[in-house]
């Protein structure tokens, strides 16, 4: 309940951020100016349209994730209010896992809006059913699975670093989660049994972002820019992976918060 | 409010809306100075398709979507093409990128060659690159009958091998949702190969199927320089007939008429009078046509010329 009251509070917070307001304007003109982009693309419009949509509301969403996520904690200690907060009986873990909720159910409420406009601009456009509008939903769903990730990398940062350094750390962690299948690839390549050993423990270590990219060898924006279905056992996996793997960063974010001495 | 505030807002609007009309006419100096510049050198920034995926980072589909703009633009921007040491010398490259960050779309191959295989001024003349992009697609949809269909036009027309033409669309034929016609062009073209007749038949299927206005206008462009060339080629048939007749080419074309052979002199397309040479009886199109002319080959005229004279024996026949 105490870590609930604390993820209203982060939310509200975020709602109230004036950058993230600029984000998702950012976000709905993006869909908009897709719609003219998509007048020069001979034939291809829709296409257009749900390509931009997609991407934008994965980049922009990733910005916020990075941005609002590596700031969660670091604000809390530079204004003080964590020592009020932690003076109460609230466990520190708690305390974590209530600001988490609160900046995922930020990009949810962020991720619903943008594909609400996506959605919206397609229809208003014409030529595409519902249910090819609905088949862009899970995409949107894998994406937003990738940004609970990407959060709780910022988070963890978030715990002992500054948000400068935190999102320098994110933003590398999230290039290297996209090209993670390489290093399987180079100890596969690689003969000497130790480096292939470490290659093979860094490749299941770091987070595998490319797992909500890519789906039977198509990426996500691909499939939904041909109204592709995606399958529902991978997005399934994916929900799993997402969840053990923030589960355990946020673990992690704890255990460092935890020695954490405020004196 | 006070008449000094009122007066001190006044001026910070009237020096703010000054400021932004200095700015607009600075920006467009700068760009009168960067018109060259703007031009830019030819480059392909990334040449590889695979490194570019690599570098997408999964928007590749957005990416693919940027580079098609992007060869739609270098394409059909043809004042910067002029000014280019080789035309479209980038052309192939842009669309084996966009063909390879977004292999499902038809369009890239589809309209990509024709934008390669079509002669300058329309096209960039490079019909190889076209059949190689063309090939890409197959490989991705071997079933894809449309692409099969565009290669063996590439052939056809482009590369004048009829035979080659004639194999693609039998494989085409036989692909589920082949349509009827495509087995009749097939046996068309690999029995009477350069048969006028099939160029017509392809080039009306081109103006009747495209939904888009530039390769609707091509094609009627086609319809239309064919039309010319047999009303030409049918003009030159009847001064052969009046020199065998009268022992010397017409005068005019209007003797023609006077001799009984037409009931009137055609005019080309675009209604402007053909031009008629009596020293070597061939008849021309007049520069003053209005028609986009795009020259016929040597076998087509042959074929018809066959076919005219076919059809001459079988009337005199009976005579006989």
């Amino acid at each position: 309940m105490t870590a609930l009251a604390i993820a209203r509070n982060t939310f509200r917070e975020c709602i109230r951020d004036k950058i993230l307001y600029n984000l998702v304007l950012f976000a709905l003109l993006m869909i908009v100016s897709s719609y003219a982009l998509g007048q020069l693309s001979l034939g291809h419009e829709n296409k257009v349209i749900v390509d931009v949509g997609l991407s934008a509301i994965s980049i922009i969403g990733t910005l916020i994730a990075v941005f609002i996520g590596i700031g969660l904690v670091y604000k809390e200690l530079e204004k003080r209010t964590v020592y009020a907060l932690l003076s109460k009986p609230v466990r520190r873990g708690e305390f974590l896992f209530g600001k988490y909720l609160g900046l995922l159910l930020t990009l949810f409420v962020n991720v619903a809006v943008m594909s609400a406009g996506l959605l919206a601009t397609l229809l208003l456009r014409g030529g595409v059913s519902w249910q090819e509008c609905l088949s862009i939903l899970p995409a949107s769903y894998v994406m937003f699975l990738s940004l609970a990730l990407t959060t709780s990398v910022a988070l963890v940062f978030s715990t002992f670093s500054t948000p400068a350094l935190s999102a320098l750390f994110t933003l590398f962690l999230w290039i290297i989660g996209h090209y993670n299948s390489d290093l399987l690839s180079f100890a596969q390549m690689n003969a000497w049994g130790p480096v292939r050993g470490i290659l093979r423990a860094l490749y299941y270590l770091l987070p595998n972002l490319s797992n909500f990219t890519w789906v039977d060898s198509r990426s996500i924006i691909h499939s939904a820019g041909y109204y592709r279905p995606i399958d529902a056992v991978a997005i399934a996996w994916m929900t799993l992976y997402a969840v053990l793997y923030s589960g355990c960063l946020l673990a992690l974010a704890t255990w460092v918060f935890a020695r954490r001495d405020f004196k | 409010m006070k008449p000094r505030r009122v007066l001190r807002t006044l001026a910070s609007s009237v020096l703010a809306l000054a400021s932004a009309s200095v700015l607009v006419a600075v920006q467009m100096r700068i760009d009168e100075r960067l018109v060259d510049a703007a031009a830019g050198p030819d480059l392909l920034y990334f040449s590889s398709p695979a490194g570019v995926k690599k570098l997408a980072l999964g928007y590749d589909s957005m990416l693919a979507d940027i580079y098609w703009m992007r060869a739609i633009q270098y394409y059909g921007r043809r004042d910067l093409a002029e000014r280019r040491p080789v035309r479209y010398k980038n052309l192939a490259g842009l669309l084996d990128i966009a063909s390879s960050l977004d292999p499902d779309m038809m369009e890239i191959y589809r309209s990509g060659s024709t934008f390669l295989a079509e002669p300058d001024p329309v096209g960039a003349g490079q019909p190889q690159e076209a059949v190689n992009l063309l090939d890409k697609g197959i490989d991705r949809h071997p079933l894809e009958w449309r692409l099969q269909y565009d290669k063996g036009f590439i052939y056809f027309w482009h590369f004048k091998d009829f035979h080659e033409a004639g194999k693609v669309w039998l494989n085409a034929g036989r692909l589920p949702g082949a349509p009827d016609w495509m087995a009749g062009l097939a046996a068309s073209t690999l029995s009477k190969g350069g048969a006028i007749e099939t160029a017509k038949m392809l080039w009306r299927r081109q103006f009747e199927d495209s939904t888009r206005a530039e390769l609707k206008e091509n094609a009627r462009n086609h319809l239309i320089s064919i039309q010319a060339d047999e009303e030409r080629w049918t003009l030159e048939h009847f001064v052969e007939q009046f020199a065998a007749r009268y022992g010397s080419f017409p005068r005019s074309l209007e003797d023609l008429v006077g001799a009984g052979m037409l009931h009137y002199v055609p005019r080309d397309p675009s209604g402007t009078p053909y031009r008629y040479d009596c020293i070597t009886g061939e008849v021309f199109l007049s520069p003053e046509t209005q028609i986009t002319y795009f020259p016929a080959p040597e076998v087509y005229r042959e074929a018809y010329r066959h076919k005219l004279s076919s059809l001459r024996d079988r009337r005199e026949k009976p005579a006989k």
